[in-house]
């Protein structure tokens, strides 16, 4: 069976045409860890990898170690550490959470955000990243402003409509306040002020429940 | 059985009617093959059998389609409509190759926060599927463009490390402005919050003077702090 001579060129084109598709959708190479590190984390990883989580925050965080001269010990503990981490985040954002998302939850969870305000803030979000409101939140909480407050006005700002430009600005607000000496809380409270009422939506009850369970919880 | 095929042919012919450019004569040469048939029996199997044509191809069609590739006709048989293996292969091809170019061509989607409208991302909106909502929070998540900047007049090299960029010592170097001697770079980064820090000279961690810090208890050291997106 003779090949006609356009097929063959056909063929040849189509080859290449994948060749640079492929070629152009992969990501850029990482730099190796450290045999002994990438040897310590693998089980890790692995384990990550067969419950279909990220595993690149894994390899992420031992690589934050390698840069850091972190001891191999410590590295494995931080990323057995995020590996659980990552697991309460990606369920407490289900359904179908975002790689950033479940990145910034697993940053919340460490900072002591509970689970159930993850919860609350996708049931508030609805459609919405969340990257940036638990972000805002995970600081708010470690420049000091009581976990369970933040999370409620967090959840808040979400029901009412609020975009990641308000949870920017409050978080600018707050921290030139606490700069200038004023106290987390008291600021919070105080910039909420100013936030409020150029959001779309009404206040709603009791930020989905959030008051009555965020403070029950010991925080992970 | 007879039935069946009698059924069978009628719906056949019904179909041929149906067709616009069938040639007149068409559907009685259709009947008048089914009666060679039966008289023949039902062992007799015509060469006709293993080749696809098309009865309903007209000159004109055949002239119109490239794809004609017309076998020389015996006198008193109809003319078939016959491809070739190796030029099906070859059209599959040229067509998957079309499709890629197509697809090449055209702009690459970059959604951008500013691309949904409120109410798409505003509490209470229509609730959508659960796959357009994931959707719709990624194209939220397109990545902002950041600057960098470091004062390190006496550095000799400084690059940004961070969760952006997997902590690449040597993903991000910074340039250095020989007019200010400060070390800058612009790096597109997801929303959110995230952590960082410079090394200089490949070895001293810096952290960045105009952010806030934070304490990192993985690994005990202190740093930057930022929080992207589009305010």
């Amino acid at each position: 069976m003779r090949m006609p001579r356009y097929a063959v060129t056909a063929f040849a084109l189509a080859v290449l045409s994948i060749s640079a598709r492929r070629a152009e959708s992969q990501a850029p190479q990482q730099p190796a860890l450290n045999p002994a590190t990438d040897a310590a984390i693998r089980p890790i990883v692995d384990r990550a990898r067969a419950a279909n989580l990220p595993v690149e925050l894994l390899i992420a965080k031992a690589r934050e170690g390698e840069v850091r001269r972190a001891p191999v010990e410590r590295i494995e503990s931080a990323v057995r550490q995020l590996a659980e981490r990552i697991a309460t985040a990606h369920d407490a954002l289900t359904p179908n959470p975002t790689d950033r998302e479940v990145e910034a939850a697993a940053d919340a969870l460490k900072a002591g955000v509970p689970r159930e305000t993850l919860r609350a803030m996708r049931a508030a979000g609805k459609e919405a990243s969340l990257a940036v409101p638990i972000g805002v939140l995970t600081q708010l909480v470690l420049r000091g402003v009581p976990v369970e407050r933040a999370s409620v006005q967090v959840v808040n700002l979400l029901q009412r409509g609020a975009l990641s430009g308000h949870f920017i600005a409050l978080d600018d607000r707050v921290r030139a306040d606490v700069l200038a000496g004023k106290r987390p809380d008291e600021s919070l409270d105080l910039r909420l002020k100013g936030i409020f009422p150029n959001l779309p939506q009404q206040a709603t009850a009791d930020a989905a429940g959030l008051q009555t369970t965020a403070g029950n919880k010991k925080p992970r | 059985m007879p039935e069946e095929r009698d059924e069978l042919i009628g719906h056949i012919v019904d179909e041929l009617k149906a067709l616009p450019v069938v040639p007149a004569d068409a559907t009685a040469r259709v009947l008048a093959r089914v009666d060679a048939a039966r008289r023949a029996g039902p062992s007799t199997r015509s060469d006709d059998d293993d080749v696809i044509f098309f009865p309903a191809a007209t000159d004109e069609m055949q002239a119109q389609s490239p794809l004609a590739r017309p076998m020389p006709a015996a006198a008193g048989t109809r003319r078939r409509f016959v491809i070739s293996v190796p030029a099906a292969i070859g059209y599959a091809l040229a067509a998957t190759l079309a499709g890629f170019l197509i697809r090449g061509a055209l702009p690459k989607q970059e959604a951008t926060v500013a691309l949904l409208g409120d109410s798409v991302v505003r509490a209470g909106a229509t609730v959508r599927p659960v796959a357009d909502a994931a959707a719709n929070r990624e194209a939220q998540e397109a990545p902002v463009a950041v600057q960098f900047v470091l004062d390190a007049a006496r550095a000799s090299s400084v690059a940004l490390v961070g969760d952006f960029n997997s902590w690449d010592g040597a993903a991000t170097p910074l340039a250095r402005d020989s007019a200010s001697g400060s070390w800058s770079a612009v790096v597109k980064v997801a929303p959110g919050r995230h952590v960082y820090a410079f090394l200089v000279d490949g070895k001293t961690w810096t952290l960045d003077p105009r952010a806030p810090k934070a304490k990192d208890s993985d690994y005990g050291t202190e740093q930057s702090v930022i929080i992207v997106g589009l305010k």
